[in-house]
């Protein structure tokens, strides 16, 4: 009896030692809470991939999102999505007209949504999607990875994973990732928390004007 | 020589199964759904084990029983185990690292075999305590994955997992109405069979 008593705190303590592993001290049970965390704690570099878009200045991706003195929102979308990139659209569009209206803002907080369905969205496509939405060009580009190699290298640094939804579109892990002014992607934000967002943004765009 | 022969042949299915489910193909294709990756390969993975522990030798029974008294050892690693391979973090991650992939693997397999060498010599009461706890558990993450508004899986899609969901909350109502039933059964034979009580 004490042999089955010392094997089964055995196989509880390594089960109890895994699950602590897993979910990182209990706190992320699930992949989205553990890249989140991982990306606070340490930032992650935006691969040299090339990157085309209408009214793109760069010509490659760290320059495209490397705004000096200032910081980057992004969101990863497709121009056919019905569902969730619609309520992105709509968050970017609400984030541009806050950026508008203050002056602090305009020079320090950018938006770039970057597509991953590049085969669908050309540049001519991406322009036409802009337009639809409003998008101010000062404020707002929009931006793909033409290279498929270049684009899943970008995906997985990055944690976005796409997948296939069964209806001709896309399911991935949508969210408001903050770039910094060296194009270091810094924290990521559940896509419902745009003020949390604008807010971390503005106030690292102060911490680095400052430091 | 009977008993040799059968030995060989769950010997070789296991070995066949397990070569099945860890072919390429065959694991991307069930991995690609949630609900066959924890519905087919994980109960697959299962079967390997049980057949698997259906080869150990009387020896070895003996000599692991002074460690599993009552299937005790067997059942409380099952249930752990299970518990962790639960954590929705586990199926994303055994899609990309291998590692984890590889053990989750030998995980279940380990469970499938220790539940063939606990059941038998485990009681209603044990049988009773760890199905109270695996299938509890099995139908409060069937509960969340039905409800969660949310992707908890980052390579699946909702519908997927609102579907795992139900399933879970289905099977662990149908086992734990089938072992309810085995129970009544064995209660029912064990008075039967003792007339001193009547």
């Amino acid at each position: 009896m004490l042999r089955t008593i010392i094997a089964c705190a055995g196989f509880i303590i390594l089960a109890l030692g895994t699950a602590h592993w897993l979910t990182q001290d209990f706190e992320f049970w699930t992949a989205e809470g553990a890249r989140r965390f991982d990306v606070a704690a340490s930032a992650v570099a935006t691969p040299d991939v090339a990157a085309v878009g209408p009214w793109l200045a760069a010509s490659n991706l760290p320059d495209t999102l490397t705004n000096t003195g200032g910081v980057t929102i992004v969101n990863f979308i497709y121009t056919t999505c019905q569902t969730i990139c619609q309520v992105l659209g709509t968050e970017f569009q609400d984030l541009q007209a806050r950026i508008e209206a203050d002056n602090r803002l305009r020079e320090r907080v950018r938006l770039v949504s970057i597509s991953f369905d590049p085969a669908h969205d050309t540049i001519s496509v991406l322009r036409d999607y802009a337009g639809h939405l409003g998008a101010n060009p000062d404020v707002w580009t929009f931006v793909t990875v033409p290279d498929d190699q270049q684009l899943r290298q970008l995906l997985s640094q990055f944690n976005v994973v796409v997948i296939p939804d069964g209806n001709g579109g896309y399911a991935h892990n949508a969210a408001l990732l903050i770039v910094d002014g060296r194009a270091r992607l810094v924290r990521i934000f559940d896509y419902a928390d745009v003020d949390l967002a604008l807010g971390y943004a503005t106030r690292l765009a102060e911490r680095q004007l400052s430091g | 020589m009977k008993n040799r022969e059968q030995r060989l042949y769950q010997a070789i299915a296991a070995l066949g199964l397990l070569a099945l489910l860890a072919f390429e193909p065959v694991r991307h294709g069930l991995e690609t759904s949630m609900l066959r990756h924890m519905l087919v390969q994980f109960p697959g993975l299962l079967v390997v084990g049980v057949l698997l522990g259906g080869l150990v030798s009387a020896r070895w029974r003996i000599a692991l029983a002074r460690w599993n008294h009552l299937g005790i050892s067997g059942l409380c690693a099952t249930g752990a185990f299970l518990a962790v391979l639960m954590i929705p973090r586990v199926l994303d991650l055994a899609l990309v690292d291998w590692r984890v992939e590889t053990a989750k693997f030998v995980t279940l397999v380990f469970c499938g075999a220790a539940l063939r060498l606990s059941w038998p010599a485990s009681g209603l009461i044990v049988q009773g305590f760890f199905l109270g706890n695996v299938l509890p558990m099995t139908a409060v993450v069937g509960l969340l994955y039905q409800d969660s508004p949310l992707r908890l899986c980052n390579a699946y899609t909702l519908d997927d997992q609102q579907q795992l969901g139900s399933w879970l909350i289905g099977i662990a109502v149908a086992l734990g109405v089938a072992w309810l039933l085995h129970a009544y059964h064995v209660l029912k034979d064990k008075n039967e069979s003792e007339p001193s009580h009547a």
